[in-house]
């Protein structure tokens, strides 16, 4: 590769910082029922929660390292620890806020994006909601947005009807860890007929060596509402491993429209897995728009089970994968009821040795007539060293569906980076708009700072390899 | 789904979709079969070789597609496999041959029924060329060095359990050798005759096409028995290998069509290597059998080969057809096309698998990976799995493409506004859909033949009323 004007500047420090926080509560490394029994305690939870998480435990340690894939083996989970609280108690106003972390926030741009549009911040600093606001109006047509575990005490009832139904402990290893030692998090509940007009935001962080950050969202939408939830993550970069286990559960109730958007920008050492569920019911929407940056190796499958007739699902997902890094996304789209319909587009990007795989489900289940489904996966590489694979299931049993899936692998075209090039671009500026237009469906869905964000950190993640 | 078939009268113990449905395959057949046909040591000991790699190994090593296999339909815990040896000789053996069997049109036929060979023929200008048409047994007779340089080791059959096991206990070999720069213009036919019920038939098949050496192979593979099989009666396996070498700059065309009875378990491994500038078109129909599972490779070693492989299934009743096909391009500039199609009638189950890796060093690959299917009824059940591994992005194309869909409405009314019926205008566009493998059958009546299958597997799905 020739040498060209790097025209990125390096933004990395802006991300990698580690602030020196006194931990008020920690668990200590590794995982016990023990643990998970004290996480409980100092949480000071109901005892059904309590034997949700044990039950989740006993799963977990039941149940083997999936076997699809390699690389996972190599968490020790005895190193992790599995929760810490930097600050006693949900903070309600900015001024609340400890000084030092609001420090690294400010650091990260929040506090400039709520005042702009942005309707709520939910500010997830290690494994615990330390700052939390709804803006008034929000609060007055009765949207709930707040910590998964003030969800838990002040809206038992909603609570406990849909958590761990999307998602339950037995799904998979990680979300039975999850389950176990789940901290943090948002709970959003839309009721019926509200339309959110902002998006609502929350910035998640992993902060601390070896800190494991399991946090679970709930979203519930009730009929006929609709809400945008935007979450985007940077996190210090270190040299040994760290465990980010999520779980999302979203029930978009009848004639609701939810749109889950998410910017990942793990740092390199990062195990990233996580379980991304939706039910959609009668005449609902439901939208992952999902970018994947950074980590060591994401494990990532936003799905939509369509359970009510007309239900709609649109998924996109994007991911980049560098150096030592590996990118194991995809979709899933469950058909369990007729005439629902669903749309993913991948796109993925690989370089420098980076490895990026698609992995997607489109299934129809009996019964369920009228279907149409399609599939996008278009991947990037920009060296011989990198790796791209492409792993769709189409599983169809009914005999009027419509499904079409489509793949492609390529490298950079010579002739476009000619042309841009002879319009006096640099190698590296070329290439850097040519992948930029590459990922261009995802950029168009999201809010314009985080377009731009975004742009940054493909930036970032391309810088060193072109020029 | 259905653990055990309740079968009355019978214990059966409960198996796992992945477990083998018989125990017979075992060293001891190995050793019984290599005794029987005093085979020499080097052949005994690939038998012992490969069947002790065949237990090793779990009938699915391929992670991403462990969840799509199933041999829970299949008994052949009674199946009796062949021991004794066919006694057919080699074409170039006075006595067989006689080219008065030989039909219009063909450079060879060689029929085998279950354990005997009741036919080898071939035309006088191919032998003279040097062709040979034989079978394992005469090959060990007649240029036993040839037969291990081409079979020892099981060079070009992939590291599978299936394979491995056809390798170690197989009692029937046909072995084709195309000299350098033979073109034979006229097809080779191998008739497969098996599926006699309670009975295990393992066969391999080797072809080999020297440099600039060009030659059709047409494999039938058909019932044994007269007439229709009880559907109660006995399951029979028909499980076979087929190899084949193509030279630097020959051309290889293969059609398979297997249509046996309803009870037979159908378990078929094709693996090919491909040199410089080589090509093989592989045109493939499965149609009979109870359950199918199919694994071809195709291994595009030598710079500028080619493969392009189209596949067809038109499943019907319970059948469950399990299609895999790896695709690995080695060589600079390779090509692979491969299209799998099916159509699907009653409870029918079809999974295509298919996988195109591009290695490092194939680059200006083109390689493209098609599955479609199409559900006629409600029952039925498709899954496809088209993947692609990817290390070289300067390629070409790297690309699938996968649909489902029913019969298309619109062509149905362009049909019927020209005054063909309802019922027929549905059958011009499934047959219509089936028809690039029918097209490609090198062999005139091997190919109406299969365009009768084909359409009588239509008229059977449909209802009395229309049909009376």
């Amino acid at each position: 590769m020739t040498t060209t004007r790097d025209i990125v500047a390096d933004q990395r420090d802006q991300y990698a910082f580690h602030d020196e926080i006194v931990y008020l509560k920690e668990s200590g490394r590794g995982l016990s029922r023990e643990t998970v029994e004290e996480i409980s305690r100092f949480k000071d939870e109901p005892d059904w929660m309590r034997e949700f998480r044990l039950r989740a435990y006993d799963h977990f340690v039941q149940r083997p390292i999936p076997a699809w894939t390699e690389g996972l083996d190599r968490i020790d989970f005895d190193r992790i620890v599995y929760y810490r609280k930097p600050s006693e108690r949900e903070e309600k106003s900015w001024d609340d806020v400890p000084e030092q972390i609001k420090a690294t926030f400010e650091r990260l741009g929040i506090p400039e994006a709520e005042r702009k549009f942005l309707a709520g911040v939910g500010a997830q600093y290690d494994s615990e909601v330390v700052y939390h606001s709804v803006r008034e109006e929000l609060a007055k047509i009765g949207v709930v947005f707040m910590g998964t575990d003030q969800g838990l005490k002040e809206h038992p009832e909603i609570f406990r009807q849909y958590f761990g139904t999307i998602v339950p402990p037995e799904d998979n290893k990680f979300a039975a860890l999850n389950s176990a030692v789940w901290s943090g998090g948002s709970f959003v509940y839309v009721p019926k007929g509200v339309e959110v007009p902002l998006p609502l935001q929350a910035y998640f962080r992993i902060n601390g060596e070896n800190t494991g950050q399991f946090e679970r969202t709930l979203i519930v939408v009730d009929e006929g509402a609709k809400v945008h939830y935007i979450e985007g993550c940077t996190a210090p970069i270190y040299a040994t491993d760290s465990l980010h286990a999520a779980v999302v559960e979203v029930v978009a109730l009848p004639g609701s429209k939810v749109r889950y958007t998410t910017i990942q920008n793990w740092s390199n050492d990062v195990y990233n897995l996580v379980t991304k569920r939706a039910h959609a019911y009668e005449d609902s929407v439901v939208e992952w728009v999902d970018a994947n940056t950074g980590s060591r190796r994401t494990y990532k499958y936003p799905s939509i089970y369509l359970r009510g007739e007309r239900a709609r699902a649109e998924i996109i997902s994007v991911a980049v994968g560098g150096k030592g890094q590996h990118q194991d996304t995809g979709a899933k789209a469950i058909h369990l009821a007729p005439n629902t319909t669903s749309r993913i587009v991948s796109k993925s990007v690989s370089k420098d040795g980076g490895r990026t795989s698609y992995r997607g489900q489109i299934r129809v289940a009996p019964g369920s007539t009228g279907v149409t489904a399609s599939v996008r996966c278009d991947a990037l590489m920009l060296d011989d060293i990198s790796r791209s694979d492409t792993y769709p299931y189409i599983d169809i049993q009914e005999d009027d569906t419509t499904m079409t899936h489509e793949a492609t692998v390529g490298k950079i075209s010579a002739d476009q980076v000619f042309y841009l090039m002879s319009r006096g671009l640099t190698e590296n500026e070329a290439q850097n708009l040519i992948i930029q237009g590459f990922l261009e469906v995802f950029t168009k869905e999201l809010p314009m700072e985080y377009a731009i964000e975004f742009n940054r950190l493909v930036k970032m993640e391309m810088e060193g390899s072109l020029g | 789904m259905t653990t055990a078939s309740p079968r009355a009268g019978r214990a059966r113990t409960r198996r796992g979709p992945a477990d083998l449905p018989f125990s017979f395959a075992d060293r001891g057949l190995a050793e019984a079969l290599a005794a029987e046909r005093e085979e020499p040591d080097w052949l005994r000991a690939d038998r012992v070789a490969a069947i002790e790699r065949s237990e090793a190994l779990a009938l699915e090593t391929n992670p991403l597609y462990t969840g799509y296999l199933d041999l829970r339909a299949a008994d052949l815990s009674t199946a009796r496999p062949y021991v004794r040896t066919a006694s057919a000789g080699s074409s170039g053996e006075a006595g067989v041959g006689t080219s008065d069997r030989l039909p219009d049109g063909l450079s060879a036929l060689i029929e085998l029924r279950e354990d005997t060979i009741p036919t080898l023929a071939i035309a006088p200008e191919a032998a003279a060329a040097g062709v040979v048409v034989e079978s394992f047994g005469a090959a060990l007779r007649r240029d036993p060095d040839g037969l291990r340089a081409a079979i020892e080791g099981g060079a070009g059959l992939p590291d599978d359990k299936l394979a491995q096991l056809v390798r170690g206990v197989w009692s029937q070999g046909v072995r084709v050798v195309v000299p350098d720069g033979v073109r034979l213009e006229r097809p080779i036919v191998v008739r497969w005759a098996a599926g006699e019920p309670g009975r295990a038939l393992v066969t391999r098949t080797s072809v080999r096409l020297g440099r600039e050496a060009a030659a059709a192979v047409v494999e039938e593979i058909i019932p044994s028995g007269p007439g229709g099989i009880a559907p109660d009666a006995p399951q029979s396996l028909v499980a076979g290998t087929f190899e084949a070498a193509v030279g630097p700059g020959a051309a290889l065309e293969v059609a398979s069509i297997q249509e046996l009875g309803p009870t037979a378990i159908v378990l078929q491994q094709r693996a090919a290597g491909i040199g410089d500038g080589g090509s093989l078109r592989w045109a493939l129909a499965q149609l009979g059998g109870r359950i199918v599972r199919a694994r071809n490779d195709n291994r595009l070693e030598g710079d500028r080969s080619s493969v392009e492989q189209v596949e067809i299934v038109f499943g019907a009743g319970e059948q469950l057809v399990d299609l895999t096909t790896y695709t690995r391009h080695l060589g600079r500039d390779t090509t692979g096309n491969v299209l799998s199609k099916g159509a699907l009638r009653d409870r029918a189950r079809m999974y295509l698998k298919g996988m195109a890796i591009i290695d490092r060093s194939a680059i200006g690959t083109d390689s493209f990976l098609g599955e479609y299917g199409m559900n006629l009824s409600k029952g039925a059940r498709s899954v496809a799995i088209p993947s692609l591994e990817i290390d070289q992005p300067d390629c070409r194309r790297a690309a699938h493409s996968s649909s489902v869909g029913p019969i298309d409405e619109t062509q149905v009314f362009y049909l019927e506004s020209r005054g063909i019926p309802d019922d027929e205008a549905r059958k011009f566009i499934v047959l219509g859909y089936l028809e690039p493998v029918v097209a490609r059958v090198p062999w005139a009546p091997a190919e109406e033949r299969l365009r009768a299958l084909l359409s009588a597997r239509w008229d059977e799905g449909r209802p009395a009323a229309e049909a009376a």
